[in-house]
C-alpha cells in the first residue's frame, strides 16, 4: 500500500484520468448490480401474476440499455486507466534513459548492461502493473465486494447474507495458504529451470570434451536427471495451482447450498420473495472476483515496491563526475598533464605517478608502454571519466575542471580502443557527432581514414546498415569508420587510443600521413602498441607502472636503448615470424 | 530470445499434430483424464438442475418433506464434492501428461544436440542452442498445460451446459445458443485484427530493447560526441512508438475482448427475460428453469473468451515446436564406422588438405608419420593451421583431401568408442564440471580406483588432492572454481592418463598455465615417451624442446621439420619463433593493475 503513496506524485499529475477511470468503474459496478435486482423483480411479478406487457418491456429495455451503457463505460475505464499506467512506464523509461546519458563511464563499469536493461524493462513493467492492474484490482475489488454485500444485506436480507457468506472467510484463508505454497514452489521451479539452463550451457560449451571422451550417454543421463527434477518441481507448482479451481467451486457451491436452504425457509416464512432469492444467488457469483483481486493486489504490490526501489536507486545515483565548470571558450590546443598521483577508487596501488607532460598546439604526442602501464588511465583523466584532486590537466591553459563537460568534449575527438558502431547506416555512424554533415564531408573524412573505397564496394555504399543487426565489418573497417567519425568533428585535439591495431601497416602509414596533412595546427595524442604509429611524433613518452620511464623522439629513444628500442626490435622480429621467415 | 522470429500467420498443423502425438503415448492417463473430465463437468452442470427441482417442485408449491429434501441436499453436496475432486484429478492427469511430454522432448533434443557433428556448433551461438533446449521446450509446455486442457475442458463444459439447457427447455436453449456463434465470430475477428497489432508491438518492444542496450554500451561515444540530447529525443520517439502500439492494442482489447462478450451475454439475458415474461402471460412458468438458465448463461461466455486468450500461446508453442523439431530432424554424426584397432599407436598423416569454406585452404599437403612411442610436436604462429590439424586428428571434421591412418586403418573407419579408448586428448581449456575430483577424473565412466590414483600421481596431482578435506571426494565448484588454472590443467591431464591411451594428443595444453605446471606436464610427457605416442600442439616452445620431431607450420603448410637443436641451427621460422619468445619476456613487463 505504501507504494501507492510513493507513486502519489504520478496519480496527482494524472488525477483527471484516474478520477474518470474510477468513476467509470464505480458506474459499471453499480449498473451491473442492478441487473440481478431487475431479474428478481421480474420473477416476483411473474409469480405474483402482476406482470404486464408494458412492465416487461420496460424491464427488458432497462437491461438492454444497461448492457450498452456498461459496455461503453467498460471501454472507457480501460482506456483511461491503462493510458495512465502506460504513460507512467513511458515517463519512467525516458527518465532512466536521460539519467543514464548523464552518467560518467565509471557508472557503466559498476552496473552490468543486463542489470540496467532489467531495470529499464522488467522493473518498469512491474511498476506499470501497479499503476494499472494494481489500481484496478484494489479499487474494483473493494467496490464490488462492499457493494455486493451491502445490496445483499440492505435490500434482501442481512441474515441470509451472513449465512451465505460463511464459507468465504475459509476460502480467503485457504487462498493465503495456497498463495504462500505457490510462491515457494514457483521459486523452486524457477531455480530448477535455471539449473537446467546451466546444465545445457555447460554441455554445449564442453561439446569437444564430450566428444573426445565419448561422454554422450553420461551427459544424456545427467540431463535427464535434471529434466526430471525440473518436471517434478513444475508438477508441484501445478499441484498447488490446480487447487484454486476446486476451492472456488466448493466455496461457491456450499454458499449456494446454504443460501438456497436458508432462502427457501425464508420464502416459506414470507420474509423474502422467490425473485429476491434468485437475485441473491446471482449476487453471490460476484463475490469471487474481490477475493481474487485481493490476492492479486498483494502480489502486484510486492513486485511493484521492489521494482520501484530499484528504479529510484538508479535515478538517485549521482554521476561520479560533476559538471560544475563554467568556462565555455578555449583558445589554443596545447595540453598539460600534471599528475602527482592517481589511484582508482577502492584501490591501494596508484595507477599513475608523477607525470608531467606538455604538448604544444599542433604537435603529436605518442604514449607507449606495456599492457597495464597506465596509458589509457592518462587519457581517461583528460576526458574526465574520473576526477582526482592530485591531477592538474589543462587545455589551452584552462583547467579541465573549470570547463563545462560539453565544452571539454567539444575540444576533443577521440577514437577508442574498441570502436563501437550503432545500428544505423555507415553514413549515420560517421556523422554521429555532426548529424547534419553533407555526404561530401562524410566521404572526405572516410577517404582520409582510408575506408571510402571499402564502403563504396558495399552494394548499398554509405547506406549500408551496420551494428548489431547490420552487416559484420572487420575490426580494421570498424576502426577506420571510428577514425572518420572523429575526423568529421575537426576538434582541436585528436586522441587515437590504440585505434590502428587492426589495420595493416601500409594502411596505417597512409592514414597517419593524411592526419599530418589535415591537422597541421591541431594537437594529436596517439596511444599505441605498434610503435610504427608514433615514429613521427614530436614527443614520445614511455610509461611503465604508471611512471614516465623514457621520453624523446623516435631517434632519441632508439639511441637510448631502453624498453622502446627493445620493443622496436621485438616487433621487427614478430613481423618476420608472421611472414613465415 | 527469438533469434528467428517468424511471422508465420498460419499454424503449422503438421508440427502441431507431431506435438500432440507425444501426448498420445500416454493413453492410460488420457483415458483417466477424459473420464474424470466428464464426471467433473456433469457435477458442475447438474448442480443448477437440482436447485431448479428444489425451487419448482417444493418451494413454489410450499411443500417441504424433510426426507426428500435431505436427499436432495445430500445429492447436491455429493455432486459438488465429486465434481471438485474429479476436476482436480483431471487437471493433475493433464499436468502429468504435459510434463512427461516436455521431459521426453527435452531429452530428445538434448541427445540430438550432443550428437551433432562439431561443424554444427561453429555457426551456432551457444546461447541460441541452449535457448532451443530450455526456453522453446518451456513454450511447448504451455501447449499441454494451458492450451490443451483449457480447450478440452471448456468445449466439454459448453456442450454439457447446452445438453442440460435442452433438457430443461429446448426453445430457451435455442435462444441461448445464439450467443455461441456470435461470440465465436467476434473472437475470430478479434484474432484477425489483433495478430498484426500484436506483432507490431512486439517488434517495437524488441527495437526498444536493442536501442537501450546499444545506448548503454555506446554511452561513452554518445557523451564524447555531445549527442546526449539527440539520443534522448530518438529514444523518446521509439518509446512513444511503443506507447502508441500498446494503446492501439489496448483499444482493440477494450472494444472486443472482455466487454463485448459481456454485452452479448447481457443482451441474451434480456432475451431470456423477455421470452420468460411473454410465456408467463400464456401459461404457468417454472421459476426454477429461469434460475437455472441464468446460472448457465454466466458459464458459457467465459470459456470461449478463455480459449481465445490461449490462442497466442498455441501459436508460440507450435513455432517453438517447429524449431525444436528442426534440430531433432537435422542429421546427427554418423556412427557407421566399425573397424576396431588394437595396434601399437602409429599415426600417419598423408597429404592432408582442409578448408572450412571450400574456398580458402587452411591446410595443404600435410604429410608425416609418427611411429609408436614417438613424441611429435606441431608448432606455428597464430593462423598457421595447427588447431585445424588437431581438430582433424580428433575427427571433429572430415578432411577434403588426403587421410589420417591410425595403425594402418583410416581414421574415419574406426569405431567411435574404440577410437576413444586408444586416443586421449588434453585440451587447452580444461573443462571441469561441478562434481567431485573423482567424477572429474573418471567422467562417470567405470575406471578402477588404482588406475585413477596412478593417473593422478603421473600428473603430480595426487598429493594436492590428498591435502583437500575430502580427498578425491572433494566437491569442485562450478567450472572448477576452487582450483587454479594450473591445477585444472593437471586434472585434465590425469583424466586423460587414467584411460591409458595408446596415443596422447595435447591441444595447446600449456598455453594458459604457469611455468611450474608447464614443467610438471613436460615431465609427465617425458615419462610417457616410448610407451605412448604423443602428438603435442604447442604455442610455448619450451614445452616441446624434447620432442623427437617438431613440425613447423606456416599458412597451412609444413615449412620446417626436425628435432629442436637441428631446427635452432637453421636460420628459419623456428629459430625466429624461439627468439621472439625469449624477447617477449623482456618487453612484456606485464604487471597488470586491477
Amino acid at each position: 500500500m505504501e507504494l501507492f503513496f510513493k507513486l502519489g506524485w504520478y496519480f496527482k499529475a494524472q488525477w483527471r484520468r484516474y478520477t474518470a477511470a474510477i468513476l467509470m468503474l464505480l458506474g459499471t459496478d453499480v449498473l451491473e448490480m442492478t441487473v440481478p435486482w431487475i431479474t428478481g423483480l421480474l420473477i416476483d411479478q411473474v409469480v405474483a401474476n402482476t406482470l404486464s406487457r408494458e412492465l416487461l418491456m420496460r424491464y427488458v429495455g432497462i437491461v438492454v440499455a444497461i448492457g450498452f451503457v456498461v459496455y461503453v463505460m467498460r471501454y472507457l475505464w480501460r482506456v483511461f486507466l491503462f493510458y495512465s499506467s502506460f504513460q507512467l512506464a513511458e515517463t519512467m523509461r525516458q527518465r532512466l534513459y536521460a539519467h543514464m546519458t548523464k552518467m560518467a563511464p565509471q557508472f557503466f563499469a559498476q552496473h552490468r548492461t543486463g542489470d540496467l536493461m532489467a531495470r529499464a524493462t522488467n522493473d518498469i513493467s512491474a511498476l506499470e502493473m501497479t499503476a494499472g492492474e494494481g489500481v484496478l484490482s484494489g479499487i474494483d475489488g473493494l467496490v464490488t465486494g462492499v457493494l455486493v454485500i451491502a445490496i445483499m444485506m440492505f435490500f434482501i436480507d442481512w441474515q441470509l447474507t451472513l449465512v451465505a457468506l460463511l464459507p468465504f472467510p475459509f476460502m480467503a484463508w485457504y487462498f493465503t495458504i495456497l498463495g504462500e505454497r505457490l510462491h515457494v514452489s514457483f521459486r523452486d521451479a524457477q531455480e530448477r529451470f535455471s539449473d537446467l539452463n546451466d546444465r545445457v550451457q555447460e554441455s554445449v560449451s564442453g561439446i569437444r570434451m564430450v566428444r573426445a571422451f565419448g561422454r554422450e550417454q553420461v551427459e544424456d543421463d545427467n540431463f535427464l536427471h535434471i529434466a526430471d527434477r525440473t518436471a517434478e518441481a513444475n508438477m508441484r507448482v501445478a499441484a498447488t495451482d490446480s487447487l484454486y479451481d476446486p476451492a472456488i467451486f466448493i466455496t461457491v457451491g456450499s454458499s449456494f447450498l446454504l443460501c438456497i436452504s436458508m432462502g427457501a425457509w425464508q420464502v416459506e416464512q414470507e420474509r423474502i420473495t422467490l425473485g429476491q432469492l434468485t437475485s441473491f444467488t446471482m449476487y453471490l457469483g460476484f463475490l469471487v472476483w474481490p477475493m481474487f483481486a485481493y490476492g492479486w493486489l498483494l502480489n502486484i504490490l510486492e513486485r511493484g515496491s521492489a521494482a520501484y526501489e530499484r528504479i529510484q536507486q538508479l535515478l538517485e545515483t549521482e554521476s561520479p563526475v560533476q559538471d560544475a565548470g563554467v568556462v565555455t571558450e578555449v583558445a589554443g590546443a596545447d595540453v598539460h598533464f600534471g599528475i602527482k598521483s592517481f589511484t582508482h577508487l577502492g584501490s591501494a596501488m596508484p595507477v599513475l605517478h608523477n607525470i608531467q607532460i606538455d604538448v604544444e598546439s599542433g604537435h603529436t604526442l605518442g604514449i607507449v608502454g606495456p599492457t597495464g602501464s597506465g596509458k589509457t588511465s592518462l587519457i581517461n583523466l583528460l576526458l574526465r571519466y574520473f576526477d582526482h584532486p592530485d591531477c592538474d590537466l589543462r587545455i589551452g591553459g584552462v583547467s579541465i575542471q573549470d570547463l563545462t563537460l560539453e565544452t571539454l568534449r567539444a575540444q576533443i575527438a577521440m577514437v577508442p580502443q574498441d570502436p563501437f558502431l550503432f545500428t544505423a547506416t555507415i553514413a549515420e555512424n560517421i556523422a554521429l557527432g555532426k548529424p547534419n554533415a553533407s555526404r561530401e564531408e562524410i566521404r572526405a573524412v572516410a577517404d582520409l581514414a582510408a575506408i571510402d573505397q571499402d564502403i563504396m564496394r558495399f552494394p548499398q555504399g554509405y547506406e549500408t546498415l551496420v551494428g548489431e543487426r547490420g552487416i559484420t565489418l572487420s575490426g580494421g573497417q570498424k576502426q577506420r569508420i571510428a577514425i572518420a567519425r572523429a575526423l568529421l568533428l575537426d576538434a582541436p585535439i585528436l586522441i587515437l587510443d590504440d585505434a590502428l591495431s587492426a589495420v595493416d601497416v601500409g594502411t596505417e602509414r597512409s592514414i597517419l600521413k593524411h592526419l599530418r596533412e589535415v591537422r597541421a595546427q591541431r594537437t594529436s595524442i596517439v596511444l599505441c602498441h605498434r610503435l610504427s604509429a608514433v615514429e613521427d611524433a614530436q614527443q614520445i613518452v614511455v610509461l611503465n607502472h604508471g611512471e614516465v620511464v623514457e621520453r624523446g623522439t623516435h631517434s632519441q629513444l632508439l639511441a637510448h636503448k631502453g624498453w622502446y628500442a627493445q620493443m622496436v626490435d621485438y616487433q621487427r622480429l614478430e613481423r618476420t615470424v608472421e611472414s613465415g621467415r | 530470445m527469438n533469434l528467428d522470429d517468424k511471422h508465420s500467420e498460419g499454424l503449422d498443423l503438421s508440427a502441431l499434430w507431431r506435438l500432440l502425438r507425444y501426448a498420445l503415448s500416454y493413453p492410460r492417463l488420457l483415458k483417466q483424464a477424459g473420464g474424470l473430465l466428464l464426471l467433473a463437468t456433469a457435477g458442475q452442470v447438474l448442480g443448477p438442475v437440482l436447485v431448479k427441482v428444489f425451487l419448482d417442485d417444493y418451494v413454489t408449491q410450499g411443500h417441504y418433506p424433510v426426507l426428500e429434501l435431505g436427499g436432495l441436499a445430500l445429492a447436491y453436496v455429493i455432486f459438488y464434492a465429486l465434481s471438485a475432486w474429479a476436476g482436480y484429478q483431471n487437471a493433475m492427469r493433464f499436468n502429468e501428461v504435459a510434463f512427461n511430454v516436455v521431459r521426453t522432448i527435452r531429452s530428445q533434443v538434448f541427445a540430438a544436440v550432443m550428437r551433432k557433428p562439431l561443424s554444427y556448433f561453429d555457426h551456432r551461438p551457444t546461447g541460441a542452442l541452449v535457448s532451443r533446449i530450455t526456453n522453446d521446450t518451456e513454450a511447448i509446455k504451455e501447449l499441454f498445460v494451458q492450451v490443451m486442457s483449457t480447450f478440452v475442458q471448456n468445449v466439454t463444459l459448453i456442450i454439457a451446459v447446452f445438453i442440460a439447457m435442452a433438457y430443461l427447455d429446448v426453445r430457451l436453449m435455442l435462444l441461448c445458443s445464439i450467443i455461441l456463434p456470435t461470440v465465436i465470430i467476434v473472437m475470430f475477428y478479434y484474432q484477425r485484427l489483433s495478430a498484426p497489432r500484436y506483432h507490431r508491438a512486439r517488434s517495437v518492444l524488441s527495437r526498444i530493447n536493442a536501442t537501450l542496450s546499444e545506448s548503454i554500451q555506446g554511452m561513452r561515444i554518445v557523451q564524447m560526441l555531445n549527442q546526449q540530447k539527440r539520443f534522448n529525443a530518438d529514444f523518446g520517439n521509439v518509446s512513444q512508438d511503443l506507447f502508441n502500439a500498446r494503446m492501439s492494442n489496448l483499444r482493440l482489447d477494450a472494444l472486443m475482448l472482455r466487454p463485448l462478450p459481456d454485452l452479448i451475454r447481457t443482451l441474451t439475458l434480456a432475451g431470456l427475460l423477455y421470452y420468460f415474461g411473454t410465456q408467463s402471460f400464456e401459461s404457468v412458468v417454472e421459476v426454477g428453469v429461469i434460475y437455472a438458465f441464468i446460472n448457465y448463461l454466466s458459464r458459457i461466455t467465459q470459456p470461449v473468451v478463455e480459449m481465445t486468450q490461449r490462442l497466442s500461446l498455441l501459436q508460440q508453442a507450435v513455432v517453438a515446436g517447429e524449431r525444436v523439431f528442426g534440430i531433432m530432424d537435422e542429421a546427427s554424426e554418423s556412427q557407421l564406422p566399425s573397424a576396431s584397432l588394437i595396434g601399437a599407436g602409429r599415426v600417419q598423416v598423408e597429404d592432408l588438405g582442409f578448408s572450412y569454406d571450400g574456398e580458402h585452404p587452411v591446410l595443404e599437403g600435410i604429410d608425416f608419420t609418427v611411429e609408436p612411442g614417438q613424441f611429435y610436436a606441431i608448432v606455428g604462429h597464430t593462423g598457421s593451421g595447427k588447431s585445424t590439424l588437431m581438430s582433424l586428428l580428433l575427427r571433429f571434421y572430415t578432411p577434403q583431401k588426403g587421410r589420417i591412418l591410425i595403425d594402418g586403418t583410416p581414421l574415419d573407419q574406426i569405431d567411435q568408442d574404440n577410437l576413444r579408448e586408444q586416443m586421449g586428448v588434453v585440451l587447452q581449456d580444461p573443462f571441469i564440471s561441478a562434481g567431485s575430483v573423482r567424477d572429474n577424473i573418471t567422467l562417470g565412466l567405470p575406471i578402477p580406483e588404482e588406475k585413477m590414483i596412478a593417473a593422478a600421481q603421473q600428473a603430480q596431482l595426487h598429493e594436492f588432492v590428498m591435502s583437500l578435506p575430502d580427498g578425491y571426494d572433494t566437491l569442485l565448484g562450478e567450472r572448477g572454481g576452487n582450483l587454479s588454472t594450473g591445477q585444472r590443467q593437471l586434472l585434465s591431464l590425469a583424466r586423460t592418463l587414467a584411460r591409458e591411451p595408446r596415443i596422447l594428443i595435447l591441444d595447446e595444453a600449456t598455453a594458459n598455465v604457469d611455468s611450474h605446471t608447464e614443467a610438471v606436464i613436460t615431465k609427465a610427457l617425458n615419462k610417457l615417451r616410448g610407451s605412448t605416442t604423443i602428438l603435442a600442439i604447442a604455442h610455448r616452445l619450451s614445452t616441446i624442446t624434447h620432442a623427437d620431431q617438431i613440425v613447423v607450420l606456416h599458412q597451412g603448410r609444413i615449412v620446417q621439420q626436425g628435432p629442436h637443436q637441428a631446427l635452432l641451427a637453421q636460420d628459419g621460422l623456428y629459430r625466429h619463433m624461439h627468439e621472439l619468445q625469449l624477447q617477449k619476456a623482456l618487453v612484456a613487463d606485464a604487471v597488470v593493475y586491477p
